[in-house]
């Protein structure tokens, strides 16, 4: 026993030594960030690519969008808008399932898109939810690439299948078909064939569920090529639930096979459809069976069918008729006579990989595309985008300095766009102008004329859009005598210098800079990439069918950064893995790779980010993911790229591809990676996911506004997103973090002197919110507020009471938003309202102290704020505009009490007049005056909508008050002569008060006063305003 | 001193074992109800009066809230010294005051059924959830606020929504280290803002006759707007006033026209 006593006591003191040897504070996460949150502003009005659509068995409201970058939708109003309920995990989507058995609430996710193009995300397993998509379990099944389907079994909810088509990238077990008996706790892998053939499809007969038919897809991917089929890619079935597999081609073409579709009919077991892709053009094609696969017989070889397997291998056919069936495709096809031929359905955004079906009424459809979920009301002629999936795939993004600033960024398939930060009512679909065509990658702002610069795919054309004449010119770099062939990435670097406006930069092998605007060219480098003539054989690429879109271009440069500080010092980075720089505007340039230890050879250099600090100072970020390499590298150098250390840690997960320093703190970094936004506060010694309305969704590139401290994301599925006001990061210092509240100081705060209009979307169309422009009062509470009162208000220097606010209670960075208001005027009671006593006079100008009451202590700071810079509000006039509203609002105020006194006073006369016949001559009189006198005070009939009085004086005053108030301007000779009139009416009622109370009530009071008892006691009037 | 260090020791062995212990939904809700007071004290309770306040664009608007065991509720907000009923509910018709007419309108039947299903969930849905064969589940430990919380999820007789039927499921958090209660999460199932996640969080806990009750709540969408509403004060059990809660014919305000000067303030066409 005492051995055991020992024991304990020594197990206590050690972790007491520790703690108390690891004093420093540190905090992660959501810990850290508290309520900070991001902004998400869209955009939605071309949407992004959807992966897979999911429907209910039995209610048609409900529908599930899987996005190839952006998570799962959902919608329970048939698909007229969605909203996101996957944001916490990977949000590349394989496939969306709902349990047959348990539709309401139990739904599988199989992640990691299938339709395997080149900027395809990755996945990361299956999912399940048995709450409807509330909550999330990640099942524990290796972890998969991606999912082709997910089969639960039709009689019983925990026999699972589960289709993995696996790595992309590279060789791997984790393929094949997979089963559960035990609703996903454990997993058998039951079909596999090798390391290099996945599922690519797999189904179940709907009327004998222990037949499954499996698509084996033998496929590769490098950075530079891809291939589609084998020998080992084939058509299997099982007849006993998984337990044996046998090939089903009878009727198939001999040799290779790619990438093969498969559906059965859901209204005739018997009926299957295949799209199989062969090694001969002649043979390429749809495929019918009568006989459960016995037996097959080509049927359809239209272009629609057999163009790109790899992007568009998927068959629906419809519920209730077996001669229905529709194919993705790059425009998709429906045929209606059991596939002998097809037709193109309406006018929707390309490429299709996706369709369902509504249960009860097969005219209704929905298509999953490039550009967003479609909808089609008669059979797929017309049809019609759902406007609120903001899950557009940037690229990359850049901004400028506008005020507010635009960010500008090229699209997966939905070409270049540009988009303010904030606009009046939100920022709405109206609000994005495009800027080019195609996949669109870079687009960039002159930095002093309304030029825009955007691209298409492989610099195939790189615009030069003049804003102002609305022209553009393409101005890509040509070939010259003595060039070889050009190789340009798909996502081909275009960048701009901080100090010459008219200077661009764009790379090919070479680096081709230009000092007006892209009409010369100059090649300011030799060949900067490994010029590896084995991997630049893209003419060969796709495997059985060809597949030359410009995709695989590789041996190209990838990233080009001019330093802020030295415009002669310039970094590249190569989709080959080499990094070079010079420091001598490209005279020299020096290749720097074999300097970054611990770097795999051949990693693609994603990004570098020059410092702002230093010019010897870069962070190169690689991403290996083509290599089958998932790890993060992020380096750093301070000399120049001679030496690099790794900032890396395992808190990091998932590849990386952005990295933007703080422009104040060097130790601040923020990196994009595949899985969502990263911050260090420490210059990388750790990291924190930041999570906070920010999905785990791929982070393509990050850029800082100077001017606003907001860090804005171009991610590749979630559109932008922006964090707005990192400033308070900056000073998260281990002391701060010790404390218990800790005050973040901040710059004055500019009142805004905007009023227009703005807001029209319907309520189906994503607007994405606004920056709030209020004052901020950021401080961090080292523990979350949960005993005791909490309370902050606004004072001015000398302590009066300016405005209370609701403070924040998070553990980590809470963040309280001040509109500049002060209290509204207490108003006149009346039978309804005045809408203009709803209004708040803002704050002057100038220093005010904010004091936050925490149970017994107190805390304070100072807050700042200033008139707009931007105004031509003269201070004199600013001054008449506080006079006149406080004016108004104190006229208001004693109207107020006016009113109050003569409901006390009538209140006594009519109990009076009811009670006591000898005064009901007297009480009447007086109730008859005082009521004349209310009726011409504030409105005592009508209702607050078109049954509504005509306005007395108290609307009236209401009116001109709010008018004056909530205006930025000195108020106009009309106002001060309706205000001249107002004031008359007034004095004459307080007049007309007066002599009632001397008069009648004096008469009043004195008849019924005979015992001397007190008549009537009403509040003072300050007792009466601050009630 | 011997005595003193053992104490110390099995204190601390104590409080290894607790939080080294897995918890059950239960055991979280035993923390919780010991920590605002204890069970029978709840259980006693027959009404709540909150005297609260909103504040809206400087604007200070006095809420009172008032919910009895059984179910009758109701919520009065002051306008410009003018009272708005919201909610109301007298066992039988849930009514709100329509802001234009400033009369009483009913719910939807609807929403008078789902109301009712809420009849037993004083004081709040998760003390007799037994009982009332409400399903507890302990869904795991999450960040809410910035604060390690356990995340438990109750699931309540169905709900009807547009003819459908729906769960009731309501998700709580609770700080792991005091195990209050700081959020609920419900999702939103009708109207614009159906599929988002309606969002409460709780804090301010202070002492009202025994009880721990939070005086700072805040809704909203939860990642998106929210709305505080400071709690002045709370009165436990307090007298109803029932008239209050029948649903009148005509508007609550009344204001007698003016004598002599009839036709002012006729309906406008």
């Amino acid at each position: 026993m005492k051995k055991l006593i020992l024991l304990v006591v020594l197990l206590v003191s050690t972790t007491l030594y520790i703690n108390a040897q690891d004093s420093e504070v540190i905090l992660k996460g959501k810990e850290m960030f508290g309520d900070m949150s991001a902004r998400q502003i869209g955009p939605a009005l071309m949407s992004g690519r959807i992966s897979d659509l999911e429907g209910h068995p039995t209610n048609n409201r409900i529908i599930y969008a899987g996005t190839a970058g952006g998570g799962v939708w959902k919608s329970t109003n048939g698909g007229a808008s969605f909203n996101s309920i996957f944001d916490d995990h990977i949000q590349s989507i394989g496939v969306v399932k709902v349990d047959p058995h348990d539709p309401d609430n139990t739904i599988w996710v199989g992640t990691g898109e299938t339709w395997t193009r080149n900027s395809v995300s990755i996945g990361d397993g299956v999912y399940k939810s048995t709450d409807g998509g509330s909550n999330w379990k990640k099942m524990p099944l290796k972890g998969s690439e991606r999912v082709s389907n997910i089969i639960i079994h039709p009689e019983n909810k925990d026999v699972v299948y589960v289709g993995e088509l696996g790595a992309l990238w590279g060789d791997s077990e984790d393929r094949g078909v997979f089963k559960t008996t035990d609703g996903g706790q454990s997993w058998e892998k039951i079909f596999y064939i090798d390391q290099k053939t996945g599922c690519a499809d797999l189904v179940v007969d709907p009327n004998n569920p222990d037949i499954l038919y499996a698509s084996m897809w033998e496929f590769r991917r490098t950075a530079w090529s891809f291939n589609s089929g084998g020998t080992k890619s084939g058509l299997f079935k099982s007849t006993n639930g998984g337990k044996t597999w046998s090939k089903i081609h009878n009727g198939y073409p001999s040799g290779k096979l790619g990438r093969i579709a498969v559906a059965v009919a859901p209204s005739d077991s018997n009926i299957l459809y295949s799209v199989i892709e062969t090694e001969k053009e002649e043979t390429n094609g749809l495929y019918r069976s009568d006989d459960a696969g016995a037996s097959w017989k080509k049927l359809n070889g239209d272009f629609g069918l057999v163009v790109r397997p790899f992007y568009f291998s998927r068959i629906v056919v419809d519920p209730k008729n077996p001669d229905v069936l529709v194919k993705g495709g790059l425009f998709g096809s429906i045929s209606r006579d059991g596939g002998k031929t097809f037709k193109n359905p309406g006018r929707m955004h390309a490429d299709i990989h996706d369709i369902l079906f509504d249960i009860n009424d097969s005219d209704r459809m929905y298509f999953a595309t490039d550009g967003g979920v479609y909808r089609t009301w008669d059979g797929g002629n017309t049809l019609d985008i759902v406007s609120n999936l903001p899950v557009s795939q940037f690229y990359h993004i850049s901004i400028d300095n506008a005020e507010p600033y635009n960010i500008y960024g090229g699209l997966q398939d939905n070409g270049s766009w540009y988009g303010p930060s904030n606009s009046p009512g939100g920022i709405e679909a109206r609000d994005w102008n495009s800027v080019g065509y195609g996949d669109g990658f870079r687009v960039l702002k002159h930095k002093t004329k309304p030029i825009i610069y955007s691209e298409m795919q492989g610099a195939e054309n790189v615009w030069r859009y003049d804003m102002k004449l609305n022209q553009n010119k393409t101005i890509q770099p040509l070939p010259i005598k003595g060039d070889p062939k050009l190789r340009f990435n798909w996502n081909a670097p275009i960048s701009l210098s901080e100090t010459h406006p008219d200077r661009i930069y764009i790379g090919s092998q070479f680096v081709h800079m230009s000092e007006d605007m892209g009409d010369t060219w100059v090649k300011i480098s030799k060949d900067l990439t490994t010029n590896d003539k084995s991997k630049q054989n893209q003419a060969d690429s796709g495997g059985l069918s060809k597949d030359n879109s410009g995709a695989e271009n590789h041996c190209t440069i990838f990233t080009i950064n001019e330093s802020p500080i030295d415009d002669k010092v310039i970094w590249v980075g190569t989709d080959d893995g080499n990094v070079q720089v010079t420091k001598n505007g490209g005279k020299k340039w020096t290749n720097i790779t074999k300097n970054i230890q611990g770097l795999p050879q051949n990693t693609w250099c994603y990004h570098i980010e020059a410092s702002v600090h230093n010019a010897g100072t870069a962070y190169a970020v690689f991403d290996g993911h083509t290599k089958n390499d998932k790890n993060p590298y992020v380096f750093k150098t301070t000399d120049f790229g001679k030496s690099w250390s790794s900032i890396m840690t395992d808190e990091v997960k998932g590849f990386t591809r952005s990295l933007q320093e703080d422009f104040e703190n060097p130790d601040l970094l923020f990196l994009g990676t595949e899985t969502g936004l990263y911050i260090t506060i420490n210059g990388g010694k750790s990291w924190s996911q930041f999570t906070n309305n920010m999905p785990a969704t791929a982070v393509h590139h990050i850029e800082m506004h100077a001017g606003t401290n907001d860090i804005v994301m171009g991610t590749h599925g979630r559109g932008i997103i922006i964090l707005d006001d990192v400033s308070p990061l900056r000073n998260l210092t281990p002391d701060v973090l010790a404390e218990d509240l800790h005050f973040f100081k901040s710059d004055p705060y500019t009142m805004v002197e905007e009023s227009g209009f703005g807001g029209g979307s319907s309520e189906l169309q994503f607007v994405g919110p606004n920056r709030n422009r209020n004052a901020r009062i950021i401080y961090y509470l080292k523990k979350r507020h949960i005993f005791g009162k909490m309370k902050m208000e606004i004072q001015d220097m000398d302590g009066n009471f300016v405005s209370e606010l609701a403070p924040g209670k998070s553990k980590g960075i809470n963040v309280v938003t001040w509109n500049y208001l002060t209290k509204t005027p207490k108003m006149a009671k009346g039978k309804t309202f005045t809408f203009g006593g709803f209004t708040s006079p803002r704050a002057p100008a100038g220093k005010y102290k904010v004091v936050l009451t925490k149970g017994k202590k107190t805390y304070e700071t100072d807050l700042e704020i200033k008139y707009d810079e931007n105004s031509v509000i003269t201070a004199a006039e600013r001054k008449k505009h506080q006079e006149v509203t406080r004016k108004l609002f104190d006229m208001s105020e004693d109207l107020a009490y006016q009113v109050y006194e003569m409901d006390e006073m009538l209140a006594v006369a009519e109990k009076e007049s009811a009670d006591n016949s000898g005064v009901k001559k007297i009480a009447d009189k007086l109730i008859n005056q005082l009521n004349a006198l209310k009726s011409r005070s504030v409105i005592t009939t009508g209702d607050n909508y078109v049954g509504a009085a005509e306005p007395e004086l108290r609307e009236k005053l209401a009116t001109l008050y709010a008018k004056v108030a909530g205006g930025f301007e000195p108020p106009s000779a009309a106002e001060l002569e309706n205000m001249s009139l107002l004031e008359g009416t007034f004095n004459d009622g307080k007049k007309t008060l007066e002599k009632i109370k001397s008069g009648p009530w004096n008469k009043f009071s004195k008849a019924i006063n005979t015992s001397g008892e007190e008549l009537a006691k009403w509040k003072s009037k300050a007792e009466f305003l601050k009630a | 001193m011997k005595f003193l260090k053992s104490t110390c020791i099995l204190f601390l062995l104590l409080v290894i074992s607790f939080t080294g212990n897995a918890q059950t939904a239960d055991e979280i809700l035993d923390g919780y109800y010991e920590a605002i007071g204890g069970r029978d004290a709840w259980s006693k309770v027959e009404g709540f009066k909150y005297t609260a306040k909103v504040n809206q664009q400087g604007m200070e608007i006095p809420v009172e809230m008032v919910q009895m065991k059984g179910g009758k509720t109701y919520t009065k907000i002051s306008f410009q010294g003018l009272n708005i009923m919201q909610g109301v509910f007298d066992g039988e018709t849930l009514w709100n005051t329509n802001f234009q007419t400033m009369k009483a309108e009913k719910a939807t039947t609807e929403q008078i059924e789902n109301h009712k299903l809420e009849n037993n969930d004083f004081p709040d849905a998760l003390l007799n959830y037994k009982e009332n064969k409400y399903d507890l589940e302990l869904v795991g430990k999450e960040t809410f606020d910035g604060t390690e919380a356990f995340k438990l999820k109750l699931t309540k007789e169905p709900m009807m929504v547009d003819g459908q039927k729906v769960e009731d499921v309501v998700y709580y958090y609770f700080e792991t280290e005091s195990f209050a209660m700081i959020g609920s999460e419900t999702d939103i199932t009708e109207g614009p803002m159906k599929g988002s996640i309606s969002q409460t969080k709780l804090s301010d806990y202070q002492e009202v006759d025994g009880l721990m009750i939070p005086f700072s709540m805040n809704d909203g969408i939860k990642d998106g707007p929210s709305q505080p509403i400071v709690i002045e004060k709370v009165e436990v059990n307090p007298t109803l006033d029932e008239t209050l809660l029948a649903f009148p014919s005509e508007a609550v305000p009344t204001a007698k026209p003016a004598n002599g000067e009839p036709g002012k303030g006729g309906d406008k066409q």
